[in-house]
């Protein structure tokens, strides 16, 4: 009986010695926190409102070496307003499904321009939140306009409509970089000639397998079609099976499906996976002259053969003939207003904050601070393309939302497999018109 | 409740309730539920924004309400699942029953019986996905010289041509379903043998000396004897492979005509953000396991009987 007496009592005791201690811990904090900020306040109108130790939740897929490039951009943010940063990185969409749907989104969250049709009902507008739009082309604030309002800042930008190849190997083999379609055709047919591969064009990249094709085929429509008719893709103007898209296919799969064209034929471009086929034209002896893939390529070479030099080793063209440039973003969606995370708008969205982007080397920033701010030399190249680009097309697949993407990819893959092009068009057109209902 | 019965045995009608209670709530909970709302939603279109009949596109064929059970039944991309489907079915549930229980008869008469049993029952501990990247590596097509691949390996050096093993309709889903037997041949196997080490030494014993050899021994002793447990096997099996998942995400992502109904399910899902449809092959992917399910459920009572 004596002991039960006691075990409640010392319950009790040790109740209040936690409950005393939280209490002095919220008491203090404030105290000492509440000096420095009202020196930055006053000094710079971008941190009106934030208290110091405000917390922002992030979500992004970065890791690693990214997320360094992304802490040294937000690090003068950080230091003037005395914000808190909690972010999360994953690359798996489903938590961010759930948090939403859960009610507890991130206040920020770094993702595809997909997301921003999917929660537009959940989206705080950029012009609630006074984000700088000036600093941004029209192109590039399209996308993430829906329904009329913008509501996803663009903040890293990558280009998918070059060619990588290697300047040694050319010169060493007498090719010259083509500056019109016919130019290009006529190099692989040299190349073929010669007994060389032209093209790497392995595309497996597990479930998304498929999406490699699906550049290399938008950046066929925009030399053959131009941008207004990708962007009559999008809208549905324009039904996926139309003569000029099967065109582009055709086009595509006599390289894709052939040997003497591609590493491998229609069985190597479908099952090589898309970071090896990058590498394939970099190896000793190369195994192919050229690959078209987006910007990232860049680092994936220079991880495998860190000595490469770019430049010398390794370089890229853009598409010849392109009536414009096909791009990604990724978006910067706000879940909850607050004033840090409009403190965080404003800073990304100023000039300052595109010229930080810049300098870090993080891709390429669309905020027109970063003009003349790229040190990488890759950068600089990728950053003049873009801006003498006529046009900005979209990935088809990523910005047509619901089962439209994966039917795409699957289109491609079948046809390379020896499937039935008007068939798996069909498919793709079927998507397209469910998706824009 | 008889009169007589003890002050102890009588119990308020709700007694039994007051039992069962916890085991409701938890079945309420995480089956009932989810199976009535994943039916509604099946009947829903693709944001749960109205019903499935606002999906229908002028000029296509349409079923109201059921709109999303069109597209589970009778898109071909869902046809092909199903044929899939069926390939892994017999595929698959023969080769696990047929080389378990050879594995089983056969291990049973060597001395190293536990050895054997442990390398065949091994690959029953490594998880699908693991299972999948390696028999990924084994089939690897080379577009190069070099085939890291096994299989390619060994045909390049003996003068053949590689093979894509996973990309080649025809050949891929068949590659597909050896891994599947691959860890699933251990399972049966384990349990073919404890029901043949039930079968008694004396009728075996019996049959011998009445002339019988192996094979008559086999087929017509043992085979009888253990006709239940292999039933109840066969009807795992076929519920395993219907909901069969893992090998064929890790390995082809649905591709190449690969496809089976719960990868799509999983697609419509996750990739395409379209809860109706995948709700709706959901649905369909339990009333083709349901009949099934009553069927093991039945065997097993009659086994509990015979015992």
């Amino acid at each position: 009986m004596k002991k039960r007496f006691w075990l409640p009592i010392a319950l009790l005791a040790i109740f209040a010695m936690v409950m005393a201690a939280c209490q002095t811990a919220e008491e203090a904090a404030p105290v000492e926190e509440a000096a420095p900020a009202e020196e930055t306040v006053v000094e710079e109108g971008l941190c009106a409102g934030v208290q110091p130790g405000d917390e922002i939740t992030l979500l992004y897929q970065w890791s690693g070496t990214e997320e360094e490039k992304l802490n040294a951009i937000l690090a003068p943010f950080v230091e003037e307003c005395g914000v808190v940063l909690k972010p999360e990185s994953t690359r798996d969409q489903a938590l961010l499904d759930t948090k939403v749907q859960a009610g507890t989104p991130p206040d920020v969250a770094f993702w595809n321009v997909a997301q921003l049709e999917q929660y537009k009902d959940t989206l705080v507008p950029m012009d609630t939140l006074g984000a700088n739009g000036d600093n941004y082309a029209d192109f590039f604030k399209d996308p993430g306009t829906i329904d009329g309002v913008w509501l996803g800042l663009p903040v890293k930008a990558d280009i998918k409509t070059i060619i990588w190849y290697s300047p040694a190997v050319f010169a060493a083999k007498g090719y010259s970089v083509p500056a019109t379609w016919a130019e290009l055709d006529a190099l692989v047919e040299q190349m073929v000639a010669n007994g060389d591969v032209p093209w790497s064009m392995g595309m497996e990249s597990g479930d998304a397998t498929g999406w490699t094709g699906s550049d290399f085929i938008q950046d066929i429509l925009l030399v053959q079609q131009g941008p207004d008719y990708v962007l009559s893709l999008i809208s549905g103007e324009i039904p996926y099976n139309d003569a000029g898209v099967k065109q582009a296919y055709e086009t595509y799969g006599k390289w894709a499906a052939d040997p003497l064209y591609t590493v491998g034929g229609a069985q190597g471009t479908l099952s090589t996976g898309f970071n090896d086929a990058i590498l394939k034209v970099f190896s000793d002896p190369p195994e192919a002259m050229m690959v078209k893939q987006s910007g990232f390529a860049g680092g994936t070479i220079l991880e495998q053969y860190p000595d490469m030099v770019y430049g010398e080793d390794y370089d890229f063209f853009p598409v010849p003939g392109a009536q414009g440039m096909q791009g990604g973003a990724d978006w910067l969606m706000v879940f909850n207003d607050t004033p840090a995370v409009r403190a965080l708008i404003a800073y990304l969205s100023s000039l300052e904050g595109g010229a930080n982007w810049a300098k870090a080397s993080f891709d390429l920033s669309p905020n027109k601070g970063a003009e003349g701010n790229y040190v990488d030399p890759a950068l600089i190249k990728k950053g003049a393309a873009l801006a003498n680009a006529t046009g900005f097309t979209p990935d088809l697949g990523d910005t047509i939302p619901g089962g439209f993407g994966s039917a795409e990819w699957a289109a491609i893959v079948s046809y390379v497999n020896g499937g039935d092009l008007d068939a798996a068009l069909a498919s793709v057109a079927l998507a397209q018109s469910e998706a824009l209902q | 409740m008889s009169k007589n019965s003890s002050g102890i045995m009588r119990q308020k009608p709700m007694t039994p309730w007051m039992y069962l209670l916890p085991a409701l709530i938890v079945m309420i909970t995480f089956i009932v539920y989810p199976g009535f709302n994943t039916f509604y939603l099946s009947l829903r279109n693709n944001d749960n924004s109205g019903w499935a009949s606002t999906r229908c596109l002028a000029g296509q064929p349409c079923w109201g309400v059921f709109e999303n059970y069109r597209y589970a039944l009778t898109s071909p991309i869902m046809q092909t699942a199903f044929l899939n489907n069926l390939k892994w079915i017999i595929l698959m549930v023969s080769g696990t029953v047929v080389l378990g229980l050879l594995i089983a008869v056969l291990a049973d008469r060597v001395k190293y019986e536990a050895l054997a049993k442990s390398l065949i029952f091994l690959p029953m501990a490594i998880s699908f996905v693991g299972a999948g990247v390696i028999w990924k590596f084994m089939y690897n097509y080379g577009s190069s010289q070099v085939q890291i691949g096994v299989l390619n390996a060994i045909i390049t050096a003996l003068g053949g041509q590689p093979v894509s093993w996973l990309t080649e309709p025809q050949i891929n889903t068949v590659a597909l379903i050896v891994v599947g037997v691959w860890m699933w041949t251990g399972f049966c196997m384990t349990v073919l043998a404890a029901a043949l080490k039930g079968v008694s030494e004396e009728i075996l014993e019996a049959s011998r000396v009445d002339g019988a050899n192996e094979w008559q021994v086999f087929w017509k002793i043992m085979v009888p004897q253990i006709l239940p447990t292999i039933t109840v096997v066969i009807t795992t099996m076929v519920i395993n492979v219907l909901k069969i998942f893992d090998i064929v995400y890790v390995m082809t992502g649905g591709n190449y005509g690969t496809e089976v109904i719960a990868n799509r399910m999983y697609i419509e899902m996750y990739k395409n953000y379209d809860p109706g449809r995948a709700s709706a092959i959901a649905v369909i992917l339990i009333i083709v396991i349901i009949p099934v399910m009553i069927m093991n459920i039945r065997r097993f009572q009659r086994q509990e009987e015979m015992r």
